[in-house]
């Protein structure tokens, strides 16, 4: 008797609910077969196409072109350089949110622009400029590894080596640690900054119907999300009286991690400039990398010298490893098959990920009277100014 | 022991944490990974063949014009008609003897392919452009009824000398939607010229399609020749203020498609009409031969002899030539920008 009580429940929020969605599709059903709106729709067509992916190979133009916008489009013809040239099209027909592929046999010049520009059977032209044309680099085995030294030397080795600070802090005094927490902190307030930034303008270079945006917005809420969990799971292992705060090491693989994300990022853009000649891999680019990221190496230790004693060596190789190695997946994916789509999500993810880590930083060092003392705001100072200077160097 | 176990989890968790959210990361960069060696794969496939939709546009000039054909039947005219589609009009005539010749021109809102699969809304006289060629001998009565089918309002404002009150201006001669004028005047002086609409703005009213040739031979004739028209024309197809396609009589690279027959020895007459909008500037220039230039067509005799003339908007010069040898020969502007953007032609001479 119970049981069937409890099951009619049950079955009654099914009909109704049924009921409900047949009810909406009823509805958009009608509006489709007698479309009171025709007359709204009497303008033209919004034609937009987003270039995703040039691929240059000698006298060869590849790109890969996705209808952006509401309404199909035809492509007509292709101008190169301001002149009509001769292309193949997979299908010139493109619907909502289709992509397609053109290739033209081109002769472009290495190092000088490249113009295209999609000509639709409207008359609506999109263009596409490229700054300095250079060969789209293979998937092969070499430039893997050049790619994989890449993510080595601007990501992994700077990290190990602000790893080294380790035992000058912790002969330092809680006034002068709590000066380079807070220092840790400025740093990562100007890298989320710089983060939010690139990733906002990667979210505008996205096609228009993938939302640039909301997928930023993923990106960082995930992260958020995924890093607050994880910080919960590390607070309820540690042995401390007060639960809810996360510190020394686990902290440290916390700032490791946001650093690791934001480093993918980091090798994501200098894989995809490099693979369309945008940048050249001078020395000032590495030095100033290599700086940049050390000092990250610092703000990875700063909290691991609260605690007075030093963890086995295998955890700052692991710290090193977290936060340098992302480096390396960035730039194979930078350089090979970038889409601003996946950009944007890592760029997102990283901002979040930051975002959580000063919000931890923050909260762990509010605790600690003799840390927040004195110092702090000048710490601070000095971590954004550090960054600002070390960023000169690679712009 | 609990700081033992804490460390042993803090390793594991952050290791997991990390390697979590960088496992993730490679599998999705697998994904893009994998989509871009597809479509380099897919680019190298159709590489291989010809796109179903989309033919090859081989001229033999390698690899540059645009690709296909445009559909002329739909369009209602042929480049290779209007090159030489002189019309003389319904004739008759008046008590003093004089010739009238009498036209009926609709000005008529049109949709032109003008290069393989991009359409222009031209505004057009009588559904064509450049419109019909009216030829007619100097002292003839030239009477056009004209019609307007549009909603903007239409003049034909003709090149020659005439009353104010045919001039073809808002306020003499322009008509609204339904109306009609009738143009009379006496066509004079001979040469080459033309007509378009004088409507406002002015820009649009000709950059639409509304203009065409007006011929008027000399009274004592010329020698005879082979004669054509070439209308230098742009379509600024996105409204930007510049040309995306520019072409003689309409078509981008239409006597590249269909290249003009001539006959080798035989002697040619050029009408040559500039009336490119947004460029100040548009020439002609001849492959392997030099030509007499009758500047305006207003002289017996000619002013120069050259390869290449440049025109200014509304600027329009008669062109002898004979071509001594037989193939093909280009002839184009030598703004080289409108050559590669359509406007580049072909002679074949024949035997």
């Amino acid at each position: 008797m119970s049981a069937q009580a409890a099951a009619r429940p049950a079955r009654g929020v099914f009909v109704r609910v049924g009921v409900a969605l047949l009810l909406i599709v009823a509805a958009a059903g009608a509006f489709k077969l007698f479309d009171e709106f025709v007359s709204l729709r009497a303008v033209p067509p919004v034609e937009e196409l987003a270039i995703e992916r040039v691929e240059l190979d000698p006298d060869r133009v590849a790109m890969t072109i996705r209808n952006d916008g509401p309404d199909p489009v035809r492509v007509a013809q292709v101008l190169i350089n301001d002149a009509y040239w001769n292309f193949e099209i997979g299908d010139p027909e493109l619907g909502r949110l289709e992509s397609t592929s053109i290739t033209s046999d081109y002769p472009w010049e290495e190092g000088l622009p490249l113009g295209i520009v999609i000509v639709t059977s409207t008359g609506v032209t999109i263009e596409h400029e490229i700054a300095a044309a250079t060969d789209t680099p293979d998937l092969g085995g070499s430039t893997f590894v050049t790619y994989a030294l890449l993510g080595i030397y601007i990501g992994v080795i700077p990290v190990a080596l602000g790893l080294f600070a380790f035992p000058f802090l912790q002969r330092m005094s809680r006034r002068w640690l709590g000066f380079f927490l807070a220092l840790t902190v400025g740093l990562l307030a100007f890298l989320l900054v710089d983060t939010l930034g690139e990733g906002l303008e990667l979210a505008g270079e996205t096609a228009t119907a993938l939302d640039g945006l909301g997928l930023f917005a993923i990106g960082a809420l995930l992260a958020i999300a995924i890093l607050t969990t994880l910080e919960g799971r590390l607070a309820q292992g540690s042995s401390s009286t007060d639960r809810s705060e996360v510190k020394g090491l686990a902290l440290a693989y916390l700032i490791a991690t946001g650093i690791g994300l934001h480093n993918f990022g980091e090798g994501l853009a200098v894989g995809a400039a490099l693979a369309v000649g945008e940048v050249a891999l001078g020395t000032f680019l590495v030095i100033g990398f290599a700086l940049h990221n050390t000092t990250e190496g610092l703000a990875i230790v700063a909290p691991l010298g609260r605690d007075g004693k030093r963890p086995p060596l295998v955890q700052f190789a692991l710290l090193g490893v977290v936060a340098g190695v992302p480096t390396i997946f960035g730039a194979w994916l930078g350089g090979f098959a970038f889409a601003p789509a996946w950009a944007t999500l890592a760029f997102g993810a990283a901002a979040g990920a930051i975002a959580q880590v000063i919000w931890t930083v923050v909260r762990s060092m509010k605790g600690d009277a003799a840390i927040t003392r004195s110092l702090p705001a000048t710490g601070f100072a000095v971590g954004l100014l550090v960054m600002y200077a070390t960023g000169l160097l690679i712009a | 022991m609990g700081g033992i176990d804490r460390r042993r989890f803090l390793k594991r968790a952050g290791i997991a944490g990390a390697l979590g959210g960088a496992a993730a990361v490679p599998m999705a960069g697998e994904l893009v990974l994998a989509q871009g060696h597809k479509h380099k794969e897919a680019v190298r496939e159709h590489g291989r063949h010809l796109a179903q939709s989309v033919t090859r546009g081989d001229h033999g000039h390698g690899m540059m014009g645009t690709v296909g054909r445009v559909d002329h039947d739909s369009n209602g005219f042929h480049p290779l008609e209007i090159l030489t589609d002189f019309d003389g009009g319904r004739t008759s005539r008046d008590s003093s003897g004089r010739t009238v010749r009498e036209y009926e021109f609709v000005a008529i809102n049109k949709e032109i392919e003008v290069a393989p699969g991009i359409f222009f809304p031209a505004w057009t006289y009588n559904g064509r452009v450049p419109g019909p060629t009216i030829r007619a001998t100097e002292g003839d009565r030239i009477r056009i009824h004209f019609t307007n089918t549009t909603d903007h309002r239409h003049t034909i404002h003709f090149h020659g000398i005439h009353p104010a009150g045919m001039d073809g201006v808002p306020g003499q001669g322009e008509v609204g939607s339904g109306e009609t004028f009738v143009y009379d005047f006496i066509a004079e002086p001979f040469g080459t010229h033309l007509y378009h609409c004088h409507s406002m703005p002015l820009v649009q009213h000709i950059h639409r399609g509304l203009y065409g040739a007006f011929i008027v031979d000399p009274k004592k004739g010329r020698p005879p020749a082979n004669e054509m028209v070439i209308v230098m024309n742009g379509f600024d197809t996105n409204f930007d203020g510049e040309n995306e396609v520019y072409a003689a009589n309409t078509i981008a690279f239409g006597y590249l498609n269909d290249p003009i027959v001539i006959e080798r020895d035989e002697l040619q007459r050029m009408h040559v009409i500039n009336v490119t909008e947004f460029d100040p500037i548009n020439s002609i220039h001849l492959h392997a031969n030099f030509f007499n230039l009758y500047r305006t067509g207003t002289s017996l005799q000619p002013d120069e002899f050259t390869d290449v003339i440049s025109m200014a908007q509304a600027e329009r010069h008669m062109i002898e030539f004979t071509y001594r040898h037989e193939g093909r020969f280009m002839f184009h502007a030598h703004q080289t920008e409108f050559n590669d953007l359509g406007w580049m032609s072909l002679f074949e001479v024949v035997a």
